[in-house]
């Protein structure tokens, strides 16, 4: 069958800011839905937020109330949420109770009443809530498979895309025979970790068109229900392949020992020690990024937007003029209970917003400690997806990351992330003549060429500068315990050539 | 507010249903716009607790009482005594329609019971001015 003759299923938004993304546009028109999930997770919040986005006059929404929340106190709570509109009740959303015929009558008569509701209204979106509680005592396993058949043909054939909420548990998957039935099933799940909540949904089934598969997560806030996609919403974007450009971090000598800079759109670690200046070499290169025209996130855990502004002022670099002017954003994240998601969405909006090239995390330890304790463990999995879906829209980031320094090994992260980073620099501090110094080394690159040497530097009033040569008179250097060795007769070696470096 | 639906009622009446007291047309009124969303228990429910509001003010309303279904009854000679000109505050039914328009006021809020309003009286105008918390109510 070719495209044309094919029949188009429309696509209803969901009104659910991340949701239309996650099942692939929006949700098929006509779908017999459930919306499934343990109390207070969110179910009744997000079909209000479909039928607020999709009611209108001509087709309005029935919202049937059954057994449960009273449907005064539902109005009540609702309408808290900035999605409710009370213009669109009565004209576009009407709420009728069946609580008196499903308690005092059968199946047959709930099935009628319904019925009869929806040939007055002629409605687009039917909601019935909770219809767990209208079936919880069928007269037999055949009455129920029968009725909700019959329900599902009635809806389906007056054209409303329906959606049936209840509170089911996992186990029932496999018997009820709703879970057949239905077009689409959306499954919410909230559980505790530790202290915090995790709330994440699953679109189980979805009939007719793809959706994104796994676990989202999402929160409720006063707009109502937020998911976060997986794949951070970046799957119907068009990826947009970095440039060839070299971004420099404005410190010649490491510019130099880069080949130039780093590649654009690449992933870069910075390793070290506490205070090797990891989060002075990230503002630098945000700084030289932002005098070339290149807008910039930072996305700061540890330290406040303004604490982080006046230390990059005391190293001369100006970060309040281009957040003035939109140039750049510095994100504070550090609410103890984010997913990897929704601290992505943030940074991804802030990315957008100001079409930025450059994006620093500051750091990966505070990252790790913003997340809910739950989703610390996928912490690894979930840099991952977020280094692919940035880096993939041609963003260049570099991640900052604190290693506890050893004098028997040279961690580059605590994370065993480096296989996601195309670049790595190293900083550490050396304990040389009575004093600690620090050097400095690139260790990888793997879009290009770069200088193998140890380079020493010290965090001055301009920020990171590098001394003098390399280190040539002594071994032993990322020990962090060098000995002298007399090669000062050696000749530096010269900075590599463009292209003839082997990839890591 | 309750003054101005029962005024309405009364002159709606009078070109209808000569005979029909004020009062229960517009308890008529809410019980089914109401009855609708809420269901009958849960409109049974909110005019039980006005209904004893407003007796606690209006010992008129002594013989008045909810049906199981939600219906009012009771009010006997008391419905023929409706008189517009009288004191509002005075008035046990102008009350017992306050009373219930209050409790939907303080669930709802202004916004969703004047939404209410407009959808059991589709032809009269609701605004500000007649607040269901105003103080004609």
């Amino acid at each position: 069958m070719s495209t044309q003759d094919k029949v188009k299923i429309n696509k209803l938004p969901t009104g659910v800011p991340g949701l239309d993304e996650i099942v692939g546009g929006g949700l098929p028109e006509f779908s017999f839905n459930i919306i499934a999930g343990a109390p207070g997770s969110g179910k009744t919040t997000l079909a209000h937020q479909f039928v607020f986005a999709n009611a209108t006059p001509e087709r309005p929404a029935l919202y049937f109330t059954v057994l449960g929340e009273s449907a005064i106190k539902m109005l009540r709570y609702q309408q808290q949420y900035t999605f409710f509109d009370p213009s669109k009740l009565h004209g576009s959303i009407r709420f009728v109770n069946l609580s008196q015929v499903v308690l005092e009558k059968d199946l047959g008569a709930v099935l009628e009443e319904i019925t009869r509701e929806v040939e007055k209204a002629n409605p687009a979106v039917v909601v019935v809530d909770s219809f767990r509680t209208m079936v919880r005592k069928p007269e037999s396993d055949m009455d129920l498979q029968s009725f909700i058949q019959r329900l599902a043909l009635f809806l389906a054939s007056w054209q409303a895309t329906t959606f049936l909420i209840g509170e089911y548990a996992e186990e029932e998957l496999r018997d009820n025979p709703i879970f057949t039935v239905a077009d689409g099933l959306l499954w919410l799940r909230q559980t505790t970790e530790r202290n915090s909540i995790v709330r994440k949904l699953q679109i189980i089934k979805l009939r007719g068109q793809d959706s994104v598969p796994g676990l989202h997560t999402f929160r409720i806030t006063d707009a109502g229900v937020q998911a976060f996609s997986r794949t951070f919403g970046l799957t119907a974007r068009k990826r947009n392949p970095p440039g060839g450009r070299r971004l420099c971090f404005g410190i010649p000598e490491l510019d130099k020992m880069l080949d130039g800079g780093v590649p654009e759109g690449d992933s870069i670690l910075v390793a070290g020690s506490s205070g090797t200046g990891k989060s002075v070499l990230a503002t630098q290169f945000i700084a030289d990024g932002i005098s070339k025209g290149d807008p910039a996130i930072i996305a700061v855990f540890e330290e406040r937007p303004e604490a982080y502004a006046l230390r990059a002022t005391n190293l001369g670099l100006d970060l309040e003029t281009p957040q003035k002017d939109g140039k750049l954003t510095i994100l504070y994240l550090r609410p103890l209970d984010l997913s990897v998601d929704e601290t992505m969405q943030s940074i991804l909006d802030a990315v957008q917003k100001i079409g930025a090239k450059r994006l620093v995390i500051d750091s990966l330890a505070g990252f790790e400690m913003a997340l809910s304790p739950g989703f610390r463990a996928d912490f690894r999995e979930s840099l991952y997806r977020m280094i692919f879906a940035l880096t993939g829209i041609g963003v260049t980031i570099l991640s900052t990351v604190e290693v506890d320094e050893s004098f028997t090994d040279f961690p580059f992260s605590t994370y065993s992330i480096s296989f996601l980073c195309d670049d790595i620099i190293r900083m550490r501090y050396v304990s040389i003549d009575g004093q600690l110094r620090k050097i400095m080394v690139v260790i990888k690159m793997r879009g290009g060429n770069h200088a193998k040497d140890i380079r020493e530097y010290e965090i001055t009033s301009k920020g990171v500068v590098i001394l003098g040569k390399r280190l040539t008179n002594f071994q032993g250097l990322i020990s962090g315990v060098p000995v002298h060795s007399d090669r000062s007769s050696l000749k530096e070696e010269p900075a590599p050539e463009p292209g003839i470096g082997s990839k890591s | 507010m309750a003054h101005r639906l029962l005024i309405y009622e009364a002159d709606a009446g009078k070109s209808s249903e000569p005979g029909e007291s004020p009062t229960i047309r517009v308890y008529e009124k809410l019980r089914k716009s109401l009855g609708e969303f809420v269901g009958a228990t849960g409109f049974h429910s909110l005019a039980y607790r006005a209904l004893t509001l407003a007796k606690s003010e209006a010992p008129i309303l002594r013989s008045a009482r909810i049906a199981a279904d939600g219906s009012l009854q009771g009010l006997g000679e008391m419905d023929t005594q409706f008189d517009t000109d009288t004191d509002p505050a005075g008035n046990g039914e102008i009350i017992l329609i306050a009373r219930l328009l209050g409790l939907l006021r303080l669930f709802l809020g202004e916004a969703l019971t004047l939404s209410l309003l407009r959808n059991a009286w589709p032809g009269e105008v609701f605004d500000d001015r007649n607040s269901v918390h105003g103080r004609k109510a």
